[in-house]
């Protein structure tokens, strides 16, 4: 019983990093309408930058989740203006091929620059827990599932009371109607696609310290985050607390109670987005 | 002029072994029967393209052949290895896309990347692969010829190019392009989408397989990360892009230069290599949307 708690208390706390990059790939799915395969490649800019700044300078992770934030979101906001901006009346294929170009070229252009070893951020407080009772929660686990709790919930308030946020959700419903109302949707595309990028960057950061930073960090956690996606529904931004945490319990679950568990763990998200489309496909038919 | 052109690449590759090549001999043929191999691979890709999916699982059918044929050569000789393993893309393809077709576009991209990540997962993993350590594989027909890898990869090459001449000939050319144009007007018009996109997946993963199969003959010897790597995938879809989608001309002439440029810059640059192809997609998506044949003035199909 108390290794199905322990265990079920692990994929919680997973969840909150999950939820994050999937929100950010839905909100460039939702509001611009764009299938970002580069996403996770913003993820890895912010893993990246949180190793650069404390191996040559110290700078402790907590200081980096701001200065990513702002340096993701700059990424993406040329991203969108040099890249995304040209193609966004092209057809679909295209436009997913080009991010699909960018995460590929971003990615070898880390491994070229740093090689493909792991660099993990070992700050003071990286091993530290606490003890609930029985259990055990990590110090970095922890803060990593309330901050992003707060990232989400700050962006649930700028989406329902700011005037911008109100602007994004209009242009996410309808292409023209905000137009001829005075909202410039170029605009907002450029803060929704900035916003997205700089999501995953915070959530780079917090992975170079639980887990690492790689060329190819970005990638898998890209796929997962398009496994919730797919169970949240396109677009849906509130489907995808729920969602994140149904696969993270599934991942968790696997790790603790299926022999031989762990490397098959990186299965699990392709079951849970095939489970997903098949249900949508047989509903839809 | 193009019907020429598209007579005389398979002829110049039939003569390469039997030019007096000197102490080059060994490179230009192992060069070009990668460039048969990944031009086969990519002409599969464009077949599932003109229906309007992007796939990003031909790394995966690529895989499941290589390793299809490599655990079953052994046993059943050269052949049907090579049939069966194709066979085992074939069916993969079927499962990935029966569920994924029926949904919107970017659905089937998507589980199809998925797919291939978690291929090399199960590679890794099962017990009868040789997990990371690998897979031996014996040379085609007991390693007898040493030109047998090389027309074993120009019949692939030959059975991809006719498949898709016939698709871009026969009526079968218009249902694809109208489920590329509007999935609604060509339900409409009588089109059966779904079969369709799904025919046409299933005709490129067992071409797919095939040339894996062919490549793990060659190579000797399969691992996880080479058999599905994304790389394949990345050059499955470049090159025809790069040189011109929905044709049969494009994936040639893109597959000879893209494969023969890197067969001669790996002799330098090693890890990292994909950063030429990624750079390469965005620069062609951008500013050359018909690729090279769009450059000397083809005809849109």
């Amino acid at each position: 019983m108390e290794l199905l708690l322990q265990t079920l208390l692990n994929g919680v706390l997973m969840a909150g990093v999950y939820a994050l990059v999937a929100t950010g790939l839905a909100l460039s799915l939702g509001v611009v309408g764009i299938v970002n395969f580069a996403h996770g490649e913003f993820l890895m800019v912010g893993a990246f930058l949180s190793y650069l700044l404390f191996a040559s300078r110290g700078v402790d992770p907590l200081l980096s989740l701001g200065l990513a934030f702002l340096a993701a979101f700059l990424v993406g906001a040329l991203t969108y203006y040099g890249l995304i901006r040209p193609v966004l009346k092209a057809p679909e294929l295209n436009q997913m091929l080009l991010t699909f170009g960018l995460s590929i070229l971003l990615q070898n252009l880390a491994l070229l620059l740093f090689g493909a070893d792991t660099r993990v951020v070992a700050p003071p407080y990286q091993g530290a827990a606490f003890h609930l009772g029985p259990f055990f929660v990590g110090a970095v686990p922890l803060g990593a599932f309330l901050l992003s709790l707060a990232l989400l919930l700050a962006l649930h308030a700028f989406l329902t009371r700011a005037p911008l946020g109100l602007a994004m959700r209009a242009v996410a419903q309808n292409r023209l109607a905000p137009g001829l109302l005075g909202i410039e949707a170029e605009g907002v595309y450029l803060l929704a696609f900035g916003l997205s990028a700089a999501l995953a960057g915070v959530a780079g950061v917090m992975l170079s310290v639980m887990l690492y930073a790689s060329p190819t960090v970005g990638f898998l956690f890209n796929l997962k985050a398009f496994a919730v996606v797919a169970l949240a529904g396109l677009g849906n931004l509130k489907g995808v607390i729920p969602a994140a945490l149904a696969l993270a319990l599934a991942e968790a679950l696997v790790s603790t109670y299926v022999p031989g568990g762990g490397g098959l763990v990186e299965a699990v998200f392709f079951l849970v987005l095939f489970l997903a489309l098949t249900l949508r496909a047989w509903r839809q038919a | 002029m193009r019907r020429n052109l598209l007579l005389l690449f398979p002829f110049l590759f039939a003569l390469l072994p039997l030019l007096p090549l000197g102490v080059w001999r060994a490179f230009f043929l192992d060069a070009g029967l990668f460039v048969l191999l990944y031009t086969a691979l990519a002409l599969s890709w464009d077949l599932v393209a003109r229906t309007g999916q992007l796939s990003l699982a031909h790394g995966a059918f690529f895989g499941l052949g290589a390793y299809g044929a490599g655990l079953l050569v052994p046993h059943l000789g050269t052949l049907p290895g090579l049939v069966l393993g194709s066979l085992l893309a074939g069916l993969g393809a079927l499962a990935l896309g029966s569920v994924t077709l029926r949904l919107h576009g970017l659905y089937f991209a998507i589980a199809s990347l998925a797919f291939s990540e978690v291929l090399r997962t199960l590679a890794l993993k099962l017990p009868f692969t040789g997990g990371p350590i690998g897979l031996p594989v014996p040379p085609p027909f007991g390693g007898g010829s040493p030109w047998a890898a090389y027309y074993l990869a120009l019949a692939v090459f030959l059975l991809a190019v006719a498949l898709s001449l016939w698709a871009e000939r026969s009526p079968f050319r218009l249902a694809q392009a109208a489920c590329r144009q509007s999935e609604g007007v060509a339900r409409v018009l009588g089109v059966e989408v779904v079969r369709v996109k799904l025919l046409s997946l299933l005709l490129g993963s067992l071409v797919a397989g095939l040339s894996g199969g062919v490549y793990a003959m060659k190579a000797l010897f399969l691992n996880p990360y080479e058999a599905f790597s994304l790389g394949r995938a990345v050059e499955a879809l470049v090159i025809p892009i790069f040189g011109g989608l929905y044709t049969t001309l494009g994936p040639l002439l893109g597959g000879v230069v893209l494969v023969g440029l890197e067969q001669a810059l790996r002799l330098w640059i090693r890890e990292g290599y994909l950063v030429v192809y990624g750079g390469l997609l965005v620069l062609a998506i951008l500013f050359l949307p018909r690729g090279l044949l769009g450059l000397v003035g083809g005809r849109r199909g």
